[in-house]
């Protein structure tokens, strides 16, 4: 045996068997899953084998029939879910820029524990730390015992199930997401320049804008991006802390399976989330490409 | 000045954000008071006997009367479920990284992009394509499909952190070692493999963890019978809230914790 013919045969050794396992139950789910969001529901759950592009027209528009038919609400809620995500993205962004700054400043061995800190509670179970947030929330909470202790207000307010809970909830999930591309594009900045800015009289909020900000525009892109993606698709955050007053596209298409049991309109929900993550990474690519050739 | 003091006390602030939901549940899973759990009433282990079912002062309308054998039922699940995701997905996850890093083919980058899309599709997409996949094929929901299910994703955690790993390992050591003479075989496992070690380790925590995590995907294609720990509480949580919860929640934390202890003890041992 050559060589060159082992290599090959060691190679389709490591490659081969994940290879086809991902095939199968990775990339063969989503193929079925884009069929099925071109099939027909069934009577009673089930699917029919016809091809119907109705799933769609519910969502988009063309819609007409009797049981097939369009409804504004869908895409208001998909709408509302690009909404909530990029709030989040917001908040994320204002939350973790300042303190991945400041953890930035540390000396060596404060800031890698501090990074340790910051990375923990992705570890610690999601819905541990959301039931977390349902304790402070809630009208007999932490927060209004606290507002109703310092006389700031008569009566509880109502924060859970709120938009405002859905946002700081996811929020919070995802700081980890958000914070370490931050840091690591934070940490790559250039005393000098931000010195060299000041020396020649920039003021602070210039230098930031001028120098800090587009310095570490690629951390902001792709904490965003990983931050943006998971709370697009979220079911859990609204489900906790949202109730039943926010819904987003994830509760809708969970009921879809779960409750209505019309899978090929939930098939096609989901095929509309797939899209815009899809769309948006592509996005990125692109951009990271000019940036990398520029 | 000022700006750095604000930044400071900022940085603060952030780090209670961070820890004081956390904090609170945990203080409050050693609350007494049976009737309103937001209000401190002394403390007690009776949570925690409950769970354990040991005696306790609690009088049954207090807690999920029925849930002690269902929550070690689900625990049981969670462990087995975890063990077998982890160690296929490891095992996977350790040969695509090191075809992908050490022999040159045409695919390697595409494989490299490729393994970062099961780790950024949503994951209510994954689980509800998975649900299809396995009613259409005519593959009953059980264990089995959920242990499937979650590899999916968990190869491309194992992928990563091993793939890191095997970057930072020099090469010219493993080159060394066939050149005088070694097999293929007796270099991967006298050299490779103790390099990558801590990498390959690295990454079964963190499928481990995240697989006793995981509710989103294992809850649409766990089927009936098949509670893990985080569907257990998921549907506690639906049910009311009770300060049972509070100590689950303990317990969970401490056992995670001691996992990414763990993880972080060897990184550091093997660095030296």
């Amino acid at each position: 045996m050559t060589l060159a013919r082992r290599k090959l045969l060691q190679l389709v050794g490591l490659l081969g068997a994940p290879t086809v396992f991902l095939l199968i139950f990775f990339f063969g789910p989503l193929l079925i899953m884009l069929v099925y969001s071109l099939l027909t529901p069934g009577l009673y759950g089930g699917v029919d084998w016809i091809f119907s592009h109705l799933n769609y027209g519910r969502i988009l528009g063309w819609a007409d029939t009797r049981y097939e038919k369009f409804d504004p609400v869908y895409i208001a809620i998909f709408l509302r879910s690009l909404k909530l995500a990029a709030l989040t993205v917001v908040s994320s962004l204002a939350v973790c820029y300042p303190a991945a700054f400041w953890i930035s400043r540390m000396r060596p061995g404060l800031r890698d524990f501090a990074i340790f800190l910051v990375t923990l509670p992705f570890f610690v179970s999601l819905i541990v730390r959301l039931f977390a947030w349902v304790l402070i929330l809630r009208p007999t909470g932490f927060l209004n015992q606290g507002l109703m202790g310092l006389g700031l207000t008569g009566a509880p307010i109502e924060f859970l199930y709120t938009d405002f809970a859905v946002i700081l909830g996811m929020t919070y999930v995802f700081i980890p997401f958000m914070f370490l591309p931050l840091y690591g594009s934070i940490e790559k900045l250039d005393m000098a320049q931000i010195e060299a800015s000041s020396d020649l009289g920039a003021t602070r909020f210039q230098t930031f804008r001028k120098v800090i900000l587009p310095a570490t525009l690629p951390g902001i892109v792709g904490g965003s991006v990983i931050t943006f993606i998971p709370a697009l698709g979220n079911f859990i955050v609204p489900s906790v802390l949202g109730g039943a007053k926010v819904l987003m596209i994830g509760n809708l298409i969970e009921q879809q399976f779960l409750s209505a049991r019309n899978w090929p309109f939930g098939s096609a929900l989901a095929m509309l989330v797939m899209s815009a993550v899809l769309i948006l990474l592509i996005a990125q690519f692109r951009l990271a490409k000019k940036e990398a050739q520029s | 000045m000022i700006l750095r003091r604000l930044l400071s006390l900022y940085g603060l602030l952030f780090f209670v954000f961070v820890y004081a939901p956390i904090l609170l549940v945990v203080i409050y899973s050693f609350n007494a008071n049976t009737l309103n759990m937001m209000i401190w009433d002394g403390f007690t282990l009776d949570w925690y006997r409950q769970l354990f079912g040991m005696e306790t002062s609690l009088t049954q309308s207090a807690t999920f009367v029925d849930s002690t054998d269902q929550l070690w039922g689900a625990v049981r699940t969670s462990l087995i479920v975890a063990l077998s995701t982890s160690v296929f997905s490891t095992v996977c996850g350790t040969a695509l990284a090191l075809a992908v890093a050490r022999y040159r083919f045409r695919l390697a980058r595409f494989y490299r992009t490729l393994m970062m899309l099961p780790m950024i599709m949503p994951d209510i997409v994954l689980g509800i394509a998975l649900l299809i996949f396995f009613i259409t094929i005519g593959m009953n929901l059980s264990m089995l499909t959920i242990i499937i299910g979650q590899s999916t994703f968990l190869i491309s955690y194992v992928f990563v952190t091993v793939s890191a790993r095997l970057a930072e390992v020099d090469t010219s050591v493993e080159e060394a070692s066939a050149d005088l003479g070694a097999t293929p075989a007796q270099t991967f496992r006298k050299v490779t493999l103790p390099g990558i070690a801590p990498g390959i380790l690295g990454g079964w925590l963190l499928a481990f963890i995240i697989s006793m995590d995981d509710l989103v995907i294992t809850y649409f294609i766990a089927g009936t019978g098949n509670t893990t720990l985080p569907i257990h509480i998921w549907g506690l949580l639906r049910r009311g809230i009770k300060p049972e919860i509070n100590a689950i929640a303990t317990l969970m934390l401490l056992f995670t914790l001691v996992i990414a202890a763990a993880g972080l003890y060897f990184r550091s041992r093997r660095q030296k």
